[in-house]
């Protein structure tokens, strides 16, 4: 568990900093004006967006606070008591990685975190529209998305990637996103909820207006779940003027994983 | 770390893989014995191309797309002949005409240094970020992308990004970055792009070659052909160069059907490396 908090604590500074840093989130600039357009009528998504909730990031099941990790709500919509839906063999092992394996969190070890979980990562993330393709890159963990547009097929089956293989399409003024190919080893947040390489995501992102964007994902995964199950939160646009994502580097620093204890699966000391 | 130094081609086992990695690109050219004034002649004929690139929608040349190097720069900036799992290759150097890059006597002696102790000393074999501008020429696809603001690009490597504002921001004061600050602008049918703010902690290619804090970076890239762009990069360094030099190679587009990047999470593997030797 003191790891746990260890990354909590950092999660919390970083967040605390950002919000000092006059991090808009969406509140800060000029009111929302309707959903901006590209020449081609599409939705102009481009921007510089935050979730609005990174309660998720540590549980993305409600969750009552705890030393280090403040108390927050969920942001499953689908089933309705906002638990995700595990066969019993996988609550028992949820229960597990979380009273034994924290060592194991991906993130902990600067892994991609997979999708849904980069999208409610503190720090933000930039889209861009360039032609056939939504791109996003995130600040954590430099990662990146490549969407394309054109209805290719996805990868291969037998690649398995981190953050999966993500193919998008226009539904009216949603983006439709398709991510398949992801491996077995990322999780959904800091609790240890997990999934298998089954995992199959579809997300809708639907602008609301010029500065917000509601997210909705459906995950299924037939290995792990009992039924599909559904998450939903919001975007806001930062509008602070000259803002931009800097460089997040993970690897090069790492001095944490030493610090897991033996009962969380850390290393032996 | 077997397999990551089968990467950089360090073992003479490896070069299947290495062929592997490259994806089909692989034509490992032998030229040691070609003299520099090859790749001279080579680069003035780029430099003199007439070719007229397709266009984006706003009307900037079009560099989008899945490129990649078939050269042996990863390995070693000057020409170099062949070593263990490494091919011979021709250097990029281009400016100064010997082809060497013009260290002060001092930094000379630590780019041997590095050259002796590469296999433990190289910051890629840590699987840290590349730098600029060793992550364009890995063995390893990087995708171009380009909206009217901004141009981008995602390396399979290590999943590294560059966002590259064209607005005429001014760079950001003295942050030191492992991939720098980047910032581009339009030269006819150049790309040029600036790129400071880099720190001395990254090496150019596995043979030590390296630089200070104080390095400064003008990249030029231009189409020269449906299938090339020529990447040309300015380097200088007042703390470790004598003088500004000048690498230039050609990137060739990936055409198969339905090409993408994938992931080449290095750490991870570096990681379960470490666990199996426990």
């Amino acid at each position: 568990m003191r790891s746990l908090v260890c990354v909590a604590i950092l999660l919390l500074v970083g967040l605390g900093a950002k919000a000092q840093g006059g991090r808009g989130r969406g509140q800060a600039g000029p009111p929302p004006g309707p959903v901006l357009r590209l020449p081609d009528g599409k939705p102009d998504i481009q921007g510089i967006w935050d979730s609005k909730t990174f309660a998720p990031a540590y549980d993305i099941e409600d969750h009552p606070e705890q030393f280090g990790i403040p108390g927050g709500k969920g942001v499953i919509i689908d089933p309705t008591d906002g638990k995700i839906p595990y066969q019993p063999w996988a609550d028992k092992r949820r229960k597990e990685l979380l009273e034994h394996h924290m060592f194991e969190d991906p993130e902990a070890h600067c892994t991609l975190a997979g999708v849904p979980r980069q999208m409610y990562a503190p720090f933000g993330f930039q889209i861009f529209q360039p032609p056939g393709y939504i791109v996003i890159f995130f600040e954590a963990f430099h990662a990146f998305r490549i969407i394309p547009m054109d209805g290719r097929p996805h990868a291969p089956e037998q690649v398995k990637m981190f953050s999966g293989d993500s193919r998008g399409h226009w539904e009216g003024d949603t983006l439709v996103v398709d991510v398949t190919n992801q491996n077995d080893k990322t999780w959904f947040d800091m609790a240890g909820n997990f999934h298998s390489d089954e995992i199959h995501v579809i997300e809708r992102l639907t602008p609301l207006n010029s500065n917000t964007i509601r997210y909705e994902a459906t995950i299924e995964d037939p290995k792990v779940y009992t039924r599909p199950w559904k998450i939903q939160f919001e975007f806001g646009k930062n509008t602070q003027p000259g803002y931009q994502l800097m460089e997040f580097a993970c690897v090069e620093g790492e001095r944490d994983l030493q610090h897991y204890v033996e009962s969380e699966g850390g290393p032996k000391k | 770390m077997k397999a990551l130094y089968c990467l950089w081609g360090r073992l003479p086992a490896c070069g299947r893989l290495l062929i592997g990695l490259n994806r089909g690109l692989a034509t490992r050219r032998r030229f040691a014995t070609w003299p520099i004034l090859a790749a001279l002649i080579m680069t003035a004929a780029y430099s003199q191309s007439t070719y007229k690139a397709p266009r984006t929608p706003d009307g900037k040349p079009d560099l989008q797309g899945i490129w990649q190097t078939r050269n042996t720069a990863a390995a070693a900036l000057e020409t170099h002949g062949a070593s263990g799992g490494i091919a011979a290759g021709l250097g990029v150097v281009v400016d100064p005409p010997g082809g060497k890059i013009p260290y002060k006597p001092e930094a000379a002696q630590q780019r041997k240094k590095n050259f002796e102790s590469r296999e433990t000393a190289d910051p890629l074999g840590k699987c840290f970020l590349p730098g600029v501008p060793r992550a364009n020429y890995l063995p390893f696809p990087f995708q171009i992308f380009q909206t009217p603001k901004y141009v981008l690009m995602a390396y399979e490597y290590a999943h590294s990004t560059r966002t590259i504002p064209l607005d005429g921001s001014p760079h950001l004061d003295k942050i030191d970055f492992w991939m720098g600050d980047s910032r581009g602008r339009w030269e006819g049918e150049t790309l040029v792009v600036d790129v400071v703010d880099l720190h001395d902690e990254t090496w150019f290619d596995l043979s030590g070659d390296f630089h200070s804090d104080e390095l400064k970076l003008v990249e030029r890239y231009t189409r020269t052909g449906p299938e090339t762009l020529q990447y040309e990069v300015t380097i200088e360094d007042p703390k470790v160069f004598t003088k500004p030099w000048k690498i230039s190679m050609p990137l060739y587009l990936h055409t198969e059907k339905n090409a993408q990047l994938y992931e080449y999470e290095c750490h991870i593997y570096l990681e379960e490396a470490a666990r199996k030797r426990k």
